[in-house]
């Protein structure tokens, strides 16, 4: 069982389920430290005083807010632990909506919620949640409060346990205003133009693979690192020339269409590329 | 709306729409500076090298990359930028699938697509084409020298853009090794936990939560700003575990 983030309980109505939360992603990231030039050394990163010049140790360190007319508000740390969110130890759920009525842009980050212990009422419970939330395509609302950090957050069923995701506030999320998205009636598509992108989508249509698609840029960059490390000389490639922009839509999508449906690949081959 | 943060092309098939790219979210939490508690002097972070202990300009620092415990593949930022492939200034849409069929899991950042220059009956076309088809298309885009899995897709009037996790990244459940309990729910249980699920059943409003804490803390430096003293909260007892038929039938008591 993977390390918990997190113990406590998952609580509707009056029924309690004690959970753990659990890591769903994992950073595969290639991770650099910053190295001196000159002879290779790590670099130490130290926090100096901008008044005199000199290190400072962590304790002597607190928090500065800048106000609009450039004054400064200090926050110490206590202060900011006064206003903490109080440390619940329960997700208490709110209520329950309907998946499909949660755009996946308010999605932030990915957990796992698995029982909190071995207990058969535990199981039972979890799992009577679990199933009820799959019958019914919903999903549940609720406050986590981890790392002194209150977090929105959404539990629901997905490959046979309940997964919980942060979710971002509304006001984190910009209006579309000022997007030009073209909405005017004089960029409406005619309907065979309309007809022929359609027709170009389903050709290229396929099932939602998601174990297909590798990561090609942390292959390429470890390819890099392997290089560099064999002393080999790294080669920047060139700036890929841009497309032709057709000054005809219509024309586009109807040689699209007929490459597509001639096999003659050449609109495909150039997708993959 | 901010500026554009990205220009470029989307293709699909042999049709190009010129696009502009715009951040979706905006971070809304408070930020505070590092400051010196004796003189309120911003603090500055300086690079030591570990080997003469003097400072080093910013200049002079490279990318390590660690290969076995103190030794390091040095990278210029160049060579890293180097693995970005092709810079080009393309997504290729070269899939289109349901977007019923991908768990939101998969989505990872959001922007705002905009049309490009000239762009704006190509924009509406593919924008206008997903959303008859339902579909979703798929792609790769080269973004600060980093590429991403990407999916295009309407959102209301716009198109959003999202880069993507891959499959990798994510933890499969059955590693989790979940214990399974000793008999299924009976179909009592779950008619019973259904109505409780109905009773709690609204409809998602994002605009009825918001970030109570970000709240708090500029509630904070205003009264600090006035020279007030903060006051501090109690922590509550956590609830006790029970049987789980006659929390639910108490629960559904409760509600009435």
């Amino acid at each position: 069982m993977p390390r918990a983030l997190w113990t406590g309980s998952l609580s509707f109505g009056l029924v309690n389920v004690p959970v753990n939360v659990v890591a769903a992603a994992r950073d595969l990231d290639l991770h650099f430290r910053q190295l001196h030039a000159k002879d290779g050394a790590p670099i130490e990163v130290q926090r100096w005083c901008s008044k005199e010049n000199v290190e400072i140790p962590w304790e002597e360190i607190t928090h500065g807010y800048e106000l609009d007319d450039g004054g400064q508000v200090i926050v110490s740390d206590l202060e900011l632990q006064a206003i903490e969110p109080r440390r619940t130890r329960t997700i208490e759920i709110e209520q329950f909506v309907d998946l499909a009525d949660v755009d996946p842009m308010y999605f932030d980050h990915p957990y796992f919620l698995v029982p909190g212990s071995e207990d058969d009422g535990t199981l039972r419970a979890y799992r009577l949640l679990s199933e009820v939330m799959r019958k019914t395509d919903r999903a549940a609302l609720g406050r986590l409060v981890m790392r002194a950090k209150e977090y929105l957050a959404i539990v629901r069923h997905r490959d046979a346990a309940l997964t919980l995701t942060t979710m971002l506030f509304a006001a984190e999320i910009r209006d579309t205003k000022g997007v030009d998205a073209a909405h005017q009636k004089s960029h409406q598509p005619a309907p065979k133009e309309l007809d022929a992108a359609v027709a170009v989508i389903e050709e290229l249509s396929s099932e939602w693979d998601p174990g297909k698609h590798k990561d090609r840029y942390r292959a390429r960059l470890k390819r890099v690192v392997d290089q560099k490390r064999k002393g080999e000389t790294i080669k920047v490639p060139e700036e890929g020339e841009p497309p032709e922009v057709p000054s005809d839509l219509m024309d586009a999508l109807e040689r699209t269409l007929q490459e597509l449906q001639t096999g003659n690949g050449k609109a495909r081959a150039r997708s993959s590329s | 709306m901010a500026r554009s943060i990205w220009n470029g092309t989307i293709t699909f098939g042999l049709a190009a729409v010129p696009i502009k790219v715009y951040s979706a979210v905006e971070d809304r939490s408070i930020h505070f500076h590092q400051v010196h508690a004796k003189d309120g002097a911003r603090v500055k972070q300086v690079r030591i090298c570990s080997k003469e202990g003097k400072p080093v300009p910013y200049k002079q620092v490279e990318k390590g990359y660690q290969v076995r415990a103190g030794e390091y593949v040095m990278l210029t930022q160049e060579e890293i930028d180097a693995a970005a492939g092709e810079g080009s200034k393309v997504v290729v849409l070269d899939e289109f699938v349901r977007a019923a069929e991908i768990d939101p899991v998969y989505y990872n950042r959001s922007y705002y697509l905009g049309a490009g220059k000239d762009g704006q009956d190509a924009y509406r076309l593919l924008h206008d084409a997903l959303e008859r088809s339902e579909r979703v298309g798929i792609g790769r885009w080269v973004f600060h020298n980093r590429e991403y899995l990407v999916a295009v897709r309407p959102l209301d009037r716009v198109l959003a853009l999202h880069t993507m996790r891959f499959s990798q990244e994510l933890i499969k459940t059955d590693s989790l090794d979940m214990p399974t309990p000793s008999r299924k729910p009976n179909r009592r249980e779950i008619e019973m936990a259904g109505k409780l699920v109905d009773s709690l059943h609204a409809r998602f409003d994002p605009s009825a939560f918001h970030d109570s804490y970000s709240d708090r803390v500029l509630d904070l430096i205003k009264a600090k700003a006035r020279g007030e003293e903060p006051d501090l909260p109690e922590a509550p007892e956590p609830p006790e575990s029970q049987d789980l038929m006659a929390a639910l039938e108490a629960s559904l008591g409760a509600k009435g």
